[in-house]
């Protein structure tokens, strides 16, 4: 059955286009994506994103455990602090990607995909044994919206919120006489804030900030313009960028691996050797020379030869251009200004390979 | 008279108007506002022909690529450069000025029996 958010009324109210996504019945857009798209990058942008999943980890092993499931490493946390992991398997492929939040000792938020909650939980359980923790899915009575773009720190102050708070820091606060978890991570690339809250607030807090978030030119966001967002910003998608059969190495994803870490984890053997001698394949991001658009699972030609696939594609609507994340073959020639061919409708189009994010705060601004 | 009432509708969401000498083929208002925003269409070159229910036009929606398909069998005669350089048009105007192409149909009239008329469509879609 189709799962609905607690903000599913608000969404049909303000007359969205609903789709299903990963399970669940979400608003794709309200206006306009390029407009949502736009609204996040210059003012404020409002997001449900209820369907992620919430997973506490608590437990005098808690550290310890975290420790040997994901290549970053826990112990260097300090409470309050977030830092973006990845959870492999035993061969370095990722089962998920992921949030880990530090609360406090010996307890952890972990903040996951809507779609790989239940592969998360399972494979967590069969990593379980030995540990002594508690693994709590408490995604089903948690609600979480997301406050993105240079005015959400406006919006926020305006409603109260005087903390200083870093990029990837977690409080507990009270916000609107609401008590909530306030996190300053987000899936767009700009700054912004994201606030878990117990079901039953969801809609209050949603219309709040739509209402106080008026003089900022707050809109909400459907997932349609988080995809876009996040492809500008080249935040991998799982699903699309990450498999089980994609190391993190290979996903681009090393900046996130520390190379000194002790402890041992699933996955190790592989990602340290990848991480030390290269990988097979590897991720690039590619800017369309023309008005075609490169999707998901498109073919990529080097030089006559298949070098392998698009694994997300779309439009920029900051470059004016059409973008792509792919997968290609670990060659050296395939590097930032190389140009490939992209397969659309049995025609190849040529792409430049640009440098990954695509847009940065400079470009931004010319733009 | 209104441009819905002189159109014909496919149920994949073309329309078909009849002009002098030749069909005008575009995408119905419902297509365009299910498409969302349209950033790029792939039309076929002048002169090509395409039987009733070929793919002869792709758009690009910032969701999704969506084919379209001939609603009768036709040679292009013409199609609209404006929406090349201009997607959003469609969006904007998919009847006046967002049209794709002008066809010189080929089959015979029977084929015109499955397409329907606006307000038929239309409650075809409730």
């Amino acid at each position: 059955m189709v799962k609905e958010t607690y903000l599913h009324d608000k969404h049909v109210a303000l007359g969205a286009k609903m789709v299903d996504f990963a399970g669940w019945h979400m608003p794709v857009q309200y206006k306009s994506i390029i407009e949502e798209h736009k609204n996040v990058r210059e003012n404020v942008g409002l997001f449900d994103v209820s369907h992620m999943g919430e997973v506490y980890v608590v437990g005098k092993d808690a550290e310890e455990f975290l420790n040997k499931i994901v290549p970053q490493d826990i112990s260097k946390l300090t409470d309050g602090k977030a830092v973006y992991c990845q959870l492999p398997n035993r061969k370095g492929g990722l089962i998920d990607d992921l949030i880990i939040y530090k609360l406090r000792e010996n307890t952890y938020l972990i903040i996951c995909n809507a779609s790989r909650v239940d592969e998360d939980i399972n494979w967590m359980s069969l990593n379980q044994r030995g540990y002594t923790i508690n693994l709590d899915n408490q995604s089903h009575n948690l609600s979480l919206l997301a406050v993105q773009g240079p005015k959400a720190i406006d919006l926020m102050h305006k409603l109260g919120y005087t903390a200083d708070q870093d990029s990837f820091s977690i409080i507990e606060a009270n916000l609107l006489n609401i008590p909530m978890f306030i996190s300053r991570t987000g899936y767009t690339g700009e700054d912004g804030f994201e606030l878990l809250v117990i079901n039953e607030y969801a809609e209050y807090l949603w219309d709040k900030l739509l209402a106080e978030g008026k003089e900022f030119n707050i809109m909400p966001v459907g997932l349609g313009a988080r995809d876009t967002l996040r492809l500008e910003a080249a935040l991998p998608l799982y699903g699309n960028d990450l498999d089980e059969n994609t190391t993190p190495v290979e996903a681009g994803l090393s900046w996130s691996i520390p190379k000194d870490k002790f402890e041992d984890y699933n996955g190790k053997k592989v990602i340290t050797e990848q991480l030390e001698n290269g990988a097979p394949k590897k991720l690039i991001g590619l800017k369309m020379l023309d008005k075609s658009v490169a999707r998901h699972e498109y073919e990529v030609y080097y030089k006559g030869e298949k070098v392998g696939a698009v694994t997300s594609g779309g439009v920029s609507p900051v470059l004016s251009a059409n973008i792509a994340m792919a997968y290609v073959k670990n060659i050296k020639e395939i590097c930032t200004g190389a140009v490939v061919q992209v397969m659309i409708r049995e025609k190849l189009h040529d792409a430049e390979v640009v440098k990954r994010p695509f847009i940065t705060k400079r470009n931004r601004v010319k733009s | 008279m209104s441009i819905t009432e002189k159109i014909l509708c496919s149920k994949s969401h073309e329309y078909l108007l009849e002009e002098d000498e030749h069909y005008t083929v575009g995408l119905t208002d419902y297509a365009v506002e299910q498409l969302g925003d349209i950033v790029f269409v792939e039309l076929p070159e002048a002169g090509t022909e395409f039987k009733k229910g070929e793919t002869f036009a792709t758009v690009e929606s910032v969701k999704a690529a969506s084919e379209i398909y001939m609603p009768v069998s036709g040679k292009i005669l013409e199609v609209n450069e404006t929406i090349a350089d201009a997607p959003e048009t469609l969006n904007e105007d998919c009847y006046e000025k967002g049209w794709l192409v002008k066809i010189e149909p080929t089959g015979d009239d029977s084929e015109l029996a499955d397409l329907l008329e606006y307000e038929d469509y239309k409650e075809e879609l409730e």
